[in-house]
């Protein structure tokens, strides 16, 4: 921790800031919260100061922590930039892969840090992965999966519309999208389908995204946002020449009751211990790098890429085609 | 037809592949059939096969199909190499006998057509052996869905994952076998979704690899396939032979299916007693469950003996092998292949 406060400004009060604000607090910093709409109902629930005008924000802080919906983090991580400021930008980086690119570009030049939020590089379950096959134990890697699953996410009508958002694929998909790129290496080719059904009010949206990777490894990624009932699960397997790993976080809880009454536990009683919160670990992470500390595991090159592996997977909705991203490179 | 009032006459033709064993031994073991074997020709080193097979199971064995066949049997079980099931299926219906056939059913489509078109002409039933669709837990699946408890079905995904098969050599000859692992495992899961949902594939699009067993591997030993179908649904399907030789247990089939009424997970050879071997401290799994193999077998006979047309027929047979034959041209182009049913 650094002796004076860090000064970080939130942009956006919707879903993620709830995951974002409190871990930020935890690490001693000091947050103004600039939204469109519910600032001051986030610093009520969390604490942090609520402010009116972007200009403000960018007036007392030293970081800025972009959390707002898919489309609008290009103008606003720019803006950030160039008002001389180190971002963490909600994933994915940008909708299209050219502001992804630019920004990339932007940080590089002004010499400021970027760092996306892939928060699944900070689940200890995806972590395991990755050490397991850096460390060699599963040989060269053939094939992998992953599936992620939960309800889709009707709060806000910006998610369904894929021109915005870039649908399940972008915005959800593009977590285990990461991941695959992360563990299995860079990716050449990329299909997919997908399939919605439902109503207005109730809609169903599921993907299905074929990657090869550079090494020759084949991945798998399955997405669904299902009916409102759905649990939140993921899963993957992962398949080399010495060994596998799987994980599903349906098998894993290991706190399971069927009492007869449940009691009020008052509040949000976290599922894990806060310390060792994803979100808090990645947090830390990128706002210690900011502080003159280590370059995070995830880096604006990782987001970019990311944004690239799902616009190559909506081509490829388009037109019925397999990507091959090697070209033009 | 009548029921018969002797009992049941059945041919096996060939023991090159593994399952011949288990059909041998359920209908022995049923007392009430009259079995005849023959598994002619050069067989590979160190595979039981042939007349030492049959003596070993204690089942009667001729030397020749045309003995085989000469016997009359109401029906023919064919367990040959995927690549000879043409030419076996046109002995067995040429003899007039009905006939289960091991899947895949074939290894081109001339030749899937063409028995079709040889069943059809000697008035003979052709059953393919996709066993997994007996499972009661699918019955249980198609029955939620039947009755609307999945809503619109959308997604799907499927995993059939094993050894790389070992026991009988011509598995891994692609000559024989017709490729790798998108032959010998994307059916089960196409052969599901035709039972589920019975709507045609439309297109699909596969990428392979041989990473794993890459020093013996005459194809692919990796797969996975997304399949498009008429109603919508899209499927995901790993095909991999990616369980390692040292694993307890051989493999297994999953399948989660997604509609907007929610999902169902099953696994189809699941449920398992689980300890640690003190020595090694290597898993041990003991698999439990019914013999699927069992209850297709029974409904195959059920069909012989009254004379009606059993599922999965030779256009499931044809259908997911058409599936199997775009994949392969998929791995290899790197394009979405589209398919037409002509």
């Amino acid at each position: 921790m650094t002796n004076s406060p860090l000064k970080i400004g939130l942009i956006g009060a919707g879903g993620i800031s709830n995951s974002h604000l409190p871990h930020l607090l935890t690490l001693g910093a000091e947050v103004f919260v600039y939204s469109e709409d519910g600032a001051p109902e986030l610093v009520a629930r969390y604490g942090g100061t609520a402010v009116d005008t972007l200009e403000e924000l960018l007036e007392l802080v030293d970081y800025v922590d972009v959390a707002t919906p898919t489309f609008t983090h290009y103008a606003l991580v720019k803006r950030a930039l160039e008002a001389g400021k180190d971002v963490i930008s909600e994933k994915p980086l940008a909708r299209h892969d050219s502001e992804a690119a630019e920004l990339e570009e932007l940080a590089a030049s002004l010499g400021r840090k970027l760092y996306p939020a892939h928060v699944v590089r900070f689940f200890p379950e995806y972590v395991r992965l990755y050490e397991a096959v850096k460390s060699g134990s599963l040989g060269e890697l053939a094939v992998l999966r992953f599936s992620r699953s939960g309800a889709f996410p009707t709060r806000t009508p910006w998610f369904a519309d894929r021109a915005l958002s870039g649908g399940i694929i972008m915005d959800q998909m593009i977590h285990d999208l990461d991941i695959a790129r992360w563990v299995a290496g860079e990716v050449t080719r990329v299909s997919a389908v997908s399939s919605q059904a439902g109503t207005a009010e109730a809609p169903v949206e599921a993907a299905h995204v074929l990657l090869t990777h550079e090494s020759g490894a084949i991945s798998h990624v399955a997405g669904l946002w299902g009916p409102a009932h759905l649990p939140f699960t993921t899963e993957y397997s992962v398949t080399g020449t010495l060994g596998s790993l799987e994980h599903s976080s349906a098998a894993e809880r290991n706190y399971v009751s069927n009492l007869a009454v449940a009691v009020e536990q008052g509040g949000l009683l976290p599922d894990v211990d806060p310390a060792e919160n994803p979100y808090f670990v990645e947090l830390r992470e990128y706002t210690q790098s900011f502080a003159g500390g280590a370059e995070p595991r995830v880096t604006v090159k990782d987001g970019a890429a990311a944004v690239r592996i799902a616009n190559a997977a909506l081509t490829s909705l388009e037109t019925g085609q397999p990507v091959d991203l090697t070209e033009g490179k | 037809m009548s029921t018969l009032d002797r009992p049941l006459k059945i041919a096996v033709m060939s023991f090159a592949h593994t399952h011949a064993r288990g059909y041998v031994e359920l209908l022995t073991s049923s007392g009430s059939i009259s079995v005849l074997t023959s598994d002619p020709g050069v067989h590979p080193e160190g595979e039981l096969r042939g007349r030492a097979l049959a003596e070993s199971l204690g089942v009667d064995y001729v030397d020749t199909f045309e003995e085989l066949l000469a016997w009359h049997p109401d029906a023919v079980i064919i367990t040959s190499e995927n690549a000879n099931h043409r030419a076996h299926v046109e002995l067995a219906a040429a003899a007039g006998a009905h006939i289960l056939c091991e899947k895949p059913l074939a290894t081109t489509l001339d030749d899937g057509k063409a028995m079709l078109a040889a069943a059809e002409a000697a008035g003979v039933m052709l059953m393919v052996a996709f066993p997994v669709r007996f499972a009661s837990t699918f019955a249980h699946l198609k029955a939620d869905y039947d009755a609307g408890a999945l809503g619109q079905v959308l997604s799907v995904r499927g995993s059939n994952n094993g050894k790389v098969p070992s026991e009988r050599a011509w598995f891994t000859d692609p000559a024989l076998s017709g490729g790798g692992a998108l032959v010998d495992h994307v059916v089960h899961i196409a052969d599901l979704l035709e039972a589920l949902m019975g709507s045609a594939p439309l297109s699909v699009t596969a990428v392979t690899n041989r990473t794993l067993h890459a020093e013996r591997a005459k194809a692919e030993t990796a797969g996975l396939v997304t399949i498009s179908y008429a109603n919508g649904v899209i499927a995901a399907i790993d095909c991999s032979w990616s369980r390692p030789a040292t694993a307890a247990t051989w493999g297994g089939v999953k399948l989660t299916v997604t509609g907007t009424g929610g999902t169902v997970d099953i696994d189809f050879f699941g449920p398992r007693a689980r300890g640690l071997d003190t020595l090694t401290g290597r898993p041990i799994e003991s698999t439990y469950g019914p013999n699927f193999d069992e209850a297709l077998l029974g409904t195959f006979l059920d069909a012989v003996r009254a004379g009606v047309q059993p599922q999965p027929d030779g256009n499931v047979g044809l259908r997911t092998l058409r599936i199997v034959l775009a994949a392969q041209e998929s791995a290899l182009t790197g394009q979405t292949v589209s398919i037409t049913e002509d």
